[in-house]
């Protein structure tokens, strides 16, 4: 008859308590499994990149048909919808008071008999507090003059005679789930796991029933595992609920092997695990670990690369970027589920997470016997 | 008065809450004003040219220094799609054989630019530019040059150099706020119910209105020298302009902080526990305030339904102002609306919170 270690069966035990206490609660429970669930949904609705609903107000006159034509186009593109204002006023201020995000101006005499003149200039006054969006608008504008003068007046704006043939790869419909589910993906991960670990560590020191664990007959490494390892399983089991979500309601492919998938994400989540245990050994209480938690999860969130590119910054802080967890990740869910999974690309971001995994796991082991003693 | 002392104390005496409370803001402001750059530039651009030709060369030449793209040569177009695969393109520029005899022959010359969609940090942008230097490479390479009968001149308001920073900063304020007072109140008054010391303060001939403000009342001062910090970066670090009522952005930032703390003291006394009080914090605070207030992703791209989900966060509404008044210079008037929605969050929380912390102090 096989017998078990010791070790392992307190093992066993520990984490079992660990996961009953965690999941004792229902309103944990609920935290815990349903919330990653409606965040997924939620996060990937309302997020979104793109240039929409901007309130366009043009002022023209009944004879200025070129100019009712722009407009009309625009409306009808689905980009731009039309700003409430009434004649006579001063479009700087109907900007300024948040009335239009976009002005079209004609010239004096209207824009239609300018044209005439070959000298027409047609003013467009937007609100570039939002940076992004200005330049789309005027992009959008832009296309918008030149395609209604070429149809309206057959004065084509001469075709250029270079083109370019513009596709965009792997979401040839531009739809916006499909660019954010992977990056919302990522951040629900790391929040489960980082500050769940954090948190239950804290918790027992500060109601003092760490010395009690710490003076039973366990070892240090089993209650550090005892500690972790539940968390990890927490995390592994929000994987398929949320990967069902992103399949399921939005329609992201999941064009890569699955194994892998699972494969990237446990080293993703020992690593984060390993360092809400880190994070854990310097706080004593909870306003700590959740400042703690923070420090951590804004900039990793910063640096993932969701918002911002990280090909954008500066050299001095882009090695931020490669010590992210977070940014290695986001970019082997994009590769596995959009793309398929480049061999070499996957092979080598996983290694670079296991890595993390294990340096963030031996500095947790080391500072928490060292916070022991 | 005396309970504010006591938290006072109970801050200052661990030092490490105090500096990670006083460091957060300036990590934050750093690390946003550093990452943050809308604009892309050094995007890597597989290039594959089966032309080969002077004109193809300068073509990728006008690519090059445009600065926004880095050069990586691709022997293949299959090359050049393999190299986005493995992430080390963002971009492919698939230049064919015929391009230079085209463009001779004054047809058309196409070339093929396939753009990363995996990528939704960089598809955008790109995109952008793409009009831009399709006429930079006609001027340059075909020296096609007619004018166009009409110019259509744009003006930037309010940020002419079109900074990203100008953007994100003024309502960086906001998401502090969110972490210095959600949370961190939310998980005080929870620890005094979990330790049961609430019942004993309650058993003191302390009012309870006292004990609330007491508990506050330094968590306001920490979020109101966040604000200040926040501010002094802006206009000094990062040259953000200020062109509004100081008086109104700090109306403002008032109205949000109250309504922070109300949520805080509701959170904890609806949980008494600190592990649920976090969770609810960061699922009804920071989550929203960072998510669904425009902060970064922009209100008016929301679907519908979440347009109007995001009218109850006062996140969203203290953005507005912070936005207007640093940029826009926008006076009373104009603000108008967003701050009467704060105001009426500020009175319904208040209102919740007391009540449901009197209700409970019923036997």
């Amino acid at each position: 008859m096989m017998t078990i270690p010791r070790g392992a069966r307190t093992l066993v035990g520990f984490i079992k308590k660990e996961l009953t206490q965690a999941l004792r609660d229902r309103r944990m429970k609920f935290i815990l499994f349903v919330t990653p669930v409606v965040q997924m949904t939620l996060f990937g609705v309302a997020l979104n990149n793109e240039v929409e609903n901007i309130r366009l107000a043009v002022f023209f006159d009944s004879k200025d048909t070129v100019l009712r034509d722009i407009y009309e186009r625009a409306l009808a593109g689905g980009w731009f919808i039309p700003a409430r204002v009434s004649r006579n006023e001063d479009p700087f201020e109907l900007i300024k008071a948040g009335k239009a995000d976009a002005v079209l101006l004609p010239p004096p005499g209207g824009f239609t008999r300018a044209i005439g003149r070959r000298d027409a200039p047609l003013q467009l006054l937007v609100d570039a507090t939002n940076v992004t969006q200005a330049q789309a608008v005027e992009n959008y504008l832009k296309m918008i003059v030149q395609d209604t003068i070429r149809d309206d007046l057959k004065i084509a704006a001469a075709d250029s005679p270079i083109r370019f043939d513009v596709r965009v790869l792997f979401n040839p419909s531009l739809e916006s789930s499909i660019f954010m589910v992977p990056g919302v993906m990522c951040l629900l991960m790391v929040m489960t796991t980082m500050i769940l670990t954090n948190v239950a560590i804290v918790r027992e020191k500060e109601q003092g029933t760490f010395e009690m664990l710490i003076s039973a007959p366990v070892s240090r490494s089993e209650v550090i595992y005892g500690k972790t390892v539940p968390y990890v399983v927490i995390g592994m089991t929000n994987l398929p609920l949320i990967l069902a979500v992103a399949m399921g309601v939005f329609q992201v492919p999941m064009r890569g092997s699955f194994l892998v998938l699972v494969l990237a994400t446990f080293a993703f989540v020992c690593t984060t695990v390993a360092i809400g245990t880190l994070i854990s050994t310097y706080c004593d209480n909870h306003q700590q670990a959740s400042m703690g938690g923070f420090l951590f999860m804004f900039p990793a969130m910063m640096f993932s690369g969701l918002m911002f590119p990280i090909e954008n910054m500066p050299a001095a802080v882009r090695w931020m970027a490669h010590l992210d967890p977070l940014s290695h990740y986001l970019g082997l869910l994009r590769n596995i589920m959009l793309k398929g999974g480049d061999l070499r690309y996957v092979t080598n971001h996983v290694a670079i997470l296991a890595v993390m995994a294990v340096v963030s796991v031996a500095a947790s082991f080391k500072r928490f016997h060292t916070t022991l003693q | 008065m005396a309970i504010a002392r006591k938290e006072v104390f109970h801050i200052a005496r661990d030092p490490f809450t105090t500096a990670l409370a006083l460091g957060l803001p300036v990590l934050m402001v750093v690390v946003y004003g550093l990452a943050i750059d809308f604009n892309i530039k050094n995007i890597p651009l597989a290039v594959s040219d089966s032309d080969r030709t002077q004109a193809s060369r300068r073509l990728v030449d006008t690519f090059v220094s445009s600065q926004y793209f880095l050069l990586r040569p691709a022997v293949s177009p299959a090359e050049a799609v393999e190299m986005v695969n493995a992430e080390r393109a963002k971009a492919c520029l698939i230049i064919p054989p015929r391009f230079e005899k085209d463009l001779m022959n004054g047809r058309s010359a196409e070339a093929q630019l396939l753009l990363d969609g995996a990528d939704n940090s960089t598809v955008g942008p790109m995109g952008a530019y793409v009009g831009s230097i399709q006429t930079l490479a006609s001027e340059r390479i075909a020296g096609f040059d007619r004018p166009a009968p009409y110019e259509l001149r744009t003006r930037f308001l309010f940020n002419p150099e079109l900074n990203s920073r100008w953007f994100v900063i003024p309502g960086l304020a906001v998401v502090i706020m969110g972490i210095l007072s959600i949370v961190l109140t939310s998980l005080t008054v929870a620890r005094e119910w979990e330790n049961g010391s609430m019942e004993l303060l309650l058993s003191t001939p302390v009012e309870p209105l006292e004990i609330i403000v007491g508990k506050l009342a330094p968590y306001a001062v920490l979020g109101i020298v966040a604000q200040v910090f926040v501010f002094v970066i802006a206009r000094t670090a990062f040259g953000v302009p200020f062109i509004g009522n100081l008086a109104l952005l700090a109306l403002g930032c008032v109205l949000c902080l109250a309504t922070y703390l109300a949520q805080g003291i509701l959170i904890s006394v609806a949980t008494r526990n600190q592990q649920v009080a976090m969770q609810f914090a960061m699922l009804t605070g920071m989550l929203p305030t960072n998510m669904l207030s425009g902060f970064i992703f922009p209100i008016a791209s929301m679907p519908l339904l979440f347009r109007g989900l995001t009218a109850i966060f006062p996140a969203r509404w203290f953005i507005v102002i912070a936005r207007g008044t640093f940029l826009k210079g926008s006076g009373i008037l104009d603000l108008s609306g967003p701050f009467l929605a704060l105001a009426l969050f500020c009175g319904g929380m208040i209102l919740a919170a007391t009540r449901r912390f009197k209700r409970d102090l019923e036997p």
